[in-house]
């Protein structure tokens, strides 16, 4: 039976991310005013944010903006006003809401958004976006760069693929060059990139401390608070303190024997993004069960570096384009996506896998039915599917949601006492 | 004896169950159903106290009580909540041994649950955020034909040749009916195809977990003929249909409050309902 909401662990990267995210939107805001330094509007998903570094510049993600709307409870009345202008109920809320957010002159902190420098639609495995950077540019007279990276249609990308995603990279940074009118810093790009790999290093250490039972933190909730972090300052020193520190408090918890909770009941794996609208009210539906993610495709979008991947400085084009290509879930096919969760159920030992489909997002959530049959029927693992959205609160049903999760985990609890007196038998 | 309730306080209506287990086991002692209406506290309030007048039986004797359905949480006088899902599971597996799928059809919900050899849910899915395949889609086309919830589902068995609805819309229902009936069809062959169009809907729904007989029916809908026979038709096997098919999330909820009070139902030999299939 569930119990009351509890408190879960609130560690000290918690308030540093909140502050380096801050520092980050204060840069933004001085960018508006005095247009440095300079800025791209980037999608987050294989992000090729070392190349930004290269020169001195700073991303923007229309979808951090969307969802630090969604989780301050201000997506809707954005969204409405996109609505009115004309986009549909069924499109993209990420997009309605960073269009209305433009025509109605809302920022997430209030602070103010530069205009960018550059619309980089770094086209990962999401077609709305070439829609959606092309509506940025023109509501923001920003020059639009569409970088097209294809699917991955194989286990590893050709070299005729990489080649293509790299000629396109070097075409980015001549046209930068002549926007921003300074040259390309090779070593400072290549410096980025190395940057990026020692934190993916970190990161990919954090992700297997969730092996651990407790697991020191929730690798879905407390990832998502990790990942803002990992897209924006990936690629510099700030990002390498901020994730060896967090690996620090995290590996003492381990060491202390300290979880999430005062104890931990079950662990799941996720597949899909959060709904933000309800972000707190979904978390204390699993924290009534004292349930704690152990691993999670969503924390993989930006990047899927737990089980090797790294971006290499000797290399510097080949990885960024690699990393595109191959290394984040959005661009991978489905089967591999079967595959990491499967390896996320059996290496991570979790007890079921939740399925979280967002009507925002086609591309990521067609298919899901199937991977629910794949795991429920075929390898046995407990698995709920659920519906909302990532940013529309009109699509968030709490009295149902919290009903099938509740169902979800009575249906966990009868079957460990089961196997608990099966085991006594 | 020990004394034990369940109360389900559904969208639409709201049951309570007592049931009694001594050395010989367990049996229901007395049951009660009023509508929900807008005071969920009240309606779950009334409901158990009919339940324990029915029964002869003090409030104060009851010993442990657990609340489902969708008002659990405004039950005041309740121990504990359990959600309907496990509740349907464990009623349907003691009231219908050898369940191994229950169909629960309520005012808003269509779910199937898959279930395990001792009542345990294995699996489930659920109708998303639309009232169709629900009860509330079969009141809204019995309100356009103007006939009573109660007669739709015999007067859907005499139906020869079924319209085809389109819709499983419960709003847009309705201007298929008016449709129908202004093309002459017969209210029999609306009805027909009205039942089977949610009988197929329902049962899209439950192939998403492995149907295996025993299958069981359960929720308010249960009470309509015409639905079992429907569904039964696109299934191509029997379901079954206990007189409690209605109770069955409360009977779940009161064994469980038995489990509470440190009893095991597994060895109940004591059922006053005998199973009954509807032939």
């Amino acid at each position: 039976m569930a119990e009351k909401p509890v408190s879960e662990y609130r560690g000290s990267i918690h308030q540093q991310q909140k502050d380096l995210m801050l520092d980050w939107y204060q840069h933004l805001d001085h960018a508006a005013e005095t247009g440095d330094p300079p800025t791209v509007s980037m999608m987050i998903s294989g992000n090729c944010v070392e190349l930004l570094e290269g020169f001195g510049a700073i991303p923007q993600y229309p979808e951090v903006n969307a969802l630090q709307l969604a989780i301050r409870h201000q997506s809707l009345e954005p969204i409405l006003a996109a609505e009115e202008m004309g986009y549909a109920g069924d499109n993209c809320a990420y997009v309605k809401a960073d269009i209305g957010c433009m025509l109605k002159g809302i920022t997430p902190t209030g602070g103010r958004l530069p205009k960018p420098t550059l619309v980089l639609c770094n086209f990962v495995g999401c077609n709305t976006y070439v829609k959606w950077f092309e509506h940025v540019a023109a509501f923001t007279g920003a020059p639009l760069f569409v970088l097209d990276v294809p699917f991955l249609r194989n286990d590893t990308p050709s070299q005729a693929d990489i080649d293509y995603v790299v000629r396109q990279l070097k075409e980015v940074v001549g046209q930068m060059e002549e926007l921003i009118g300074r040259k390309f810093d090779y070593d400072r790009f290549r410096q980025s990139v190395a940057y990026s790999s020692e934190v993916e290093d970190l990161w990919s250490q954090i992700k297997h401390l969730a092996k651990n039972s407790p697991s020191p933190f929730d690798a879905y909730f407390d990832a998502i608070t990790l990942m803002g972090p990992l897209y924006v300052y990936r690629g510099k020193r700030e990002g390498v303190e901020f994730f060896r520190a967090a690996l620090n408090e995290l590996q003492q918890k381990v060491k202390a024997g300290e979880g999430v909770y005062d104890q931990e009941r079950f662990r799941v794996v996720v597949e899909g993004p959060p709904p933000y609208p309800y972000f707190r009210t979904f978390r204390d539906m699993f924290a009534s069960w004292k349930a704690v993610a152990v691993a999670s495709t969503y924390s993989t979008v930006g990047g899927l570096w737990e089980f090797g991947f790294r971006h290499d400085a000797k290399n510097p084009f080949e990885s960024v384009a690699m990393h595109m290509l191959a290394q984040n879930v959005t661009n991978r096919n489905y089967l591999q996506r079967y595959d990491q969760i499967r390896r996320y159920v059996q290496e991570w030992n979790a007890d079921g896998v939740i399925i979280h489909f967002v009507k925002s997002c086609r591309l990521f959530s067609a298919g899901q039915g199937d991977m629910r049959d794949y795991f429920t029927k075929q390898l046995g693992v407990p698995t709920l599917y659920i519906e909302s959205d990532l940013e529309d609160p009109r699509y968030f049903a709490e009295a149902q949601t919290k009903n099938r999760i509740d169902a979800f985990f009575e249906s966990l609890e009868h079957a460990k006492r089961t196997a608990t007196h099966a085991v006594g038998a | 004896m020990r004394i034990a309730a369940g109360v389900d306080v559904g969208s639409t209506q709201t049951k309570a169950v007592l049931i009694g287990a001594n050395g010989d086991g367990v049996k229901v002692l007395s049951r009660s159903l009023i509508d929900t209406g807008a005071n969920v506290r009240k309606a779950a309030e009334k409901a158990f106290d009919e339940c324990c007048q029915a029964a002869g039986i003090a409030q104060a004797d009851v010993g442990f009580v657990v609340g489902t359905g969708y008002g659990r949480y405004n039950i005041s006088f309740g121990h504990t909540q359990m959600t309907e899902i496990s509740c349907h599971a464990r009623g349907a597996h003691f009231l219908c041994p050898g369940t191994r799928t229950v169909i629960d059809m309520g005012g808003q919900d269509a779910k199937a649950i898959g279930v395990g050899p001792s009542g345990e849910v294995l699996d489930f899915v659920m109708n998303d955020k639309c009232a169709a395949g629900t009860g509330r889609f079969l009141a809204n086309a019995a309100e356009v034909m103007g006939i009573g919830l109660d007669d739709i589902g015999p007067l859907s068995l005499r139906a020869t040749r079924p319209v085809k609805i389109a819709t499983v819309c419960t709003v847009f229902v309705e201007s298929d009916i008016l449709s129908y009936l202004s093309q002459g069809k017969k209210p029999e062959d609306i009805m027909g195809g009205v039942h089977l169009a949610i009988a197929k809907r329902t049962m899209s729904l439950a192939r998403r977990v492995n149907i295996e007989p025993l299958v069981t029916m359960t929720g308010g809908v249960a009470r309509n003929i015409g639905m079992v026979r429907a569904l039964e038709t696109v299934l191509g096997q029997k379901i079954i249909v206990t007189p409690d098919a209605q109770f069955m999330g409360a009977v779940g909820a009161a064994l469980f409050s038995l489990e509470k009070l440190g009893e095991s139902f597994e060895s109940s030999v004591w059922r006053e309902h005998a199973v009954s299939s509807r032939d």
